[in-house]
């Protein structure tokens, strides 16, 4: 055997001679295959999907071109279809959504992993994670019957005398509303974000805290000038994820925003969203226009879903660079 | 310096002579240590990790903490920072003195402590953020300087961190691109940019490959002139090159303290014998 086995402490002991073994070039290959094969079949489903959504709005991208984009006209009678109120009911929707989300899930996710006794951590996260679980029928269930009167009554008016001098916080308090639609979707999203910024923030190892803690920081300051500006692509990455979620809802969301194709500054107007058009007209689509025109907010709502990925990560890769 | 186990010979007051003229003098003569440590017992929950150490450290020396993993070394470390704070269920009793005022019954606030006690951990923990903001980053909390005065400041430490000529072109890049040895300076840049008077270092050099660590050894000597140092290392020739005074644990327990001379050349108690030629630990 080579020289190098010949250590001081085997000397007396016969050196043990080596059996090679065939590398199992049949089974690595097999492994190969299937992994490729897996990410083959994602691929195939992303094509056809595309594909399928494609060919459904032929006849509407034929007939309406970009003009579809911009235009407000929603008219089964008369066959006109624009898709922006929709565009920017889901965005706007969405938008609220993620703002309350963001903002409320991160501090609830520091406040679990650094400063609630581990008892009330254990629980609360579990209740957390059973908010996950709710059905979202449930979500606009509740929300009609208990959020609604809750923001006429009390929020609407409360933001309108505080806050009254934006435009958003303007106008009559609708009892359906996208302010509505845009806490029941933060509510359905915000378990994610929570949840990921706790793992997150556990996971980072004790010697960041310990060595900002050492130089005279408080747990606070640990926290908010070490710990989280390491974690921010993680914690981004959790807010698409859940902006992702909020993007498509639509039982939920149909329930609560009113589903009026209008375009108002004021959040206490009714909307209507890209996915709650799909679901609501889908089966009342009966000459092949309508059902293409609806096809084709399929297709926009999966590209506008591709672009706000992508701008976010632009925008994270901006915001590290300048960090 | 005497030696003192957690029973039998009282402890040395401070400032009191203690041990022979020529070890006092190795110790910076008579004046008072700058931490003195009286009989202190630390507890992870119900097990006792330090039993009754009684230890002096004199001001602008190093002393080295040596003995097998879980003798107590680093947790006596954390005490004189009480980094302990952080953890529900560890707890000190006993005397930690600063200068007279006791660090475990809370006589100096955390926020101070820390500005005179820093520390320097095992692995090197460089910040997200930039070299220079790295460096600032404790000075900014405790103090507020002008734009000028805290350049002055990061300046200083990174000089005296041995440091200043590699980075001084990229004190805006991130501070993650520097190499291992150089982020350990880094950290040490940061830790006395806070102007402590005692610097603890815990295992400083144990992630570090050999000529980085002959850099920080170097430094340690350097830094020795103005901080007062207390080094945690499980490197005997490491104790013996960096140390002025040498502390063995075991279990727990302070076996022995002296010159580092004495220490590895004639240990008065057996089990330090046993350790420093490597017989057990």
């Amino acid at each position: 055997m080579s020289p190098s086995t010949d250590f001081a402490g085997a000397a007396g002991m016969t050196t043990p001679t080596r059996r090679h073994k065939k590398p199992d070039w049949l089974a690595s290959k097999i492994f190969t295959v299937a992994l490729y094969g897996s990410c083959v079949v994602f691929l195939l489903l992303i094509a056809g999907l595309v594909e399928e959504l494609v060919r459904g709005s032929m006849l509407s991208l034929r007939t309406f071109g970009l003009g579809f984009l911009w235009s407000s006209e929603w008219n089964p009678v008369t066959s006109q279809f624009g898709a922006l109120p929709f565009i920017y009911g889901t965005v706007v929707s969405s938008a609220v959504a993620l703002l309350l989300a963001a903002f409320s899930g991160v501090l609830a996710g520091i406040y679990l992993a650094e400063f609630a006794p581990r008892r009330v951590a254990t629980g609360l996260a579990l209740l957390i994670e059973l908010l996950a679980a709710v059905p979202s029928v449930v979500y606009g269930l509740w929300g009609l019957f208990v959020l609604a009167p809750f923001v006429t009554n009390w929020l609407g008016p409360l933001l309108q005398a505080t806050l009254g001098f934006l435009p958003i916080f303007q106008g009559n308090i609708f009892g359906v509303n996208m302010l509505l639609a845009g806490l029941i979707l933060a509510l359905m999203i915000v378990p994610t974000i929570v949840v990921v910024t706790r793992d997150l923030i556990l996971a980072m190892p004790m010697r960041y805290r310990e060595a900002s803690i050492a130089l005279g920081a408080t747990r606070w300051e640990a926290v908010s000038k070490v710990i989280l500006p390491a974690l921010r692509p993680g914690i981004f990455g959790a807010c698409m994820l859940a902006l992702g979620r909020a993007l498509g809802e639509t039982i939920a969301t149909t329930m609560v925003i009113g589903n009026r194709p209008a375009i108002s500054v004021s959040l206490f107007a009714p909307g209507y969203t890209m996915a709650s058009v799909i679901a609501n007209e889908f089966t009342e689509a009966t000459t092949n226009i309508y059902l293409s025109a609806l096809v084709e907010l399929g297709l926009l709502l999966l590209v506008i879903s591709v672009i706000v990925n992508g701008a976010g990560r632009l925008l994270l890769r901006l915001l590290q660079r300048s960090a | 310096m005497s030696v003192t186990t957690n029973a039998g010979t009282p402890a040395p007051m401070p400032g009191s002579a203690s041990g022979t003229a020529s070890e006092s003098a190795a110790m910076g003569g008579d004046a008072p240590p700058r931490i003195a440590i009286r009989n202190l017992d630390f507890f992870y929950g119900a097990n006792r990790a330090l039993k009754g150490v009684t230890l002096d450290l004199p001001d602008r020396t190093v002393t080295g903490m040596i003995g097998p993993s879980g003798c107590g070394k680093s947790t006596l470390l954390r005490c004189l920072n009480r980094m302990y704070d952080l953890y529900p269920g560890q707890r000190a009793t006993g005397q930690v003195l600063l200068e007279g005022r006791d660090i475990i019954g809370g006589d100096i606030g955390v926020d101070e402590l820390r500005s005179r006690v820093g520390m320097v951990f095992q692995k090197p923990t460089p910040f997200p953020m930039s070299i220079y903001d790295n460096v600032a980053f404790g000075v900014r909390l405790h103090e507020r300087l002008s734009k000028a005065e805290l350049d002055q400041r990061v300046e200083w430490s990174l000089t005296r961190a041995a440091l200043w000529g590699e980075v001084k072109d990229r004190l805006a890049t991130p501070a993650t691109g520097l190499s291992g040895g150089q982020q350990q300076r880094l950290c040490i840049a940061r830790t006395i940019a806070v102007r402590p008077e005692v610097i603890l270092l815990d295992e400083p050099t144990s992630a570090l490959d050999p000529i980085s660590t002959l850099k920080i050894e170097e430094l340690i000597d350097e830094l020795k002139v103005d901080f007062t140092i207390a080094i945690v290392t499980h490197n005997m020739q490491q104790a013996a090159r960096c140390a002025d005074q040498v502390a063995f644990f075991y279990l727990g327990e302070l076996i022995e303290v002296g010159p580092a001379g004495q220490i590895f050349t004639a240990p008065r108690e057996p089990r330090t014998r046993e350790y420093i030629t490597g017989r057990f630990g």
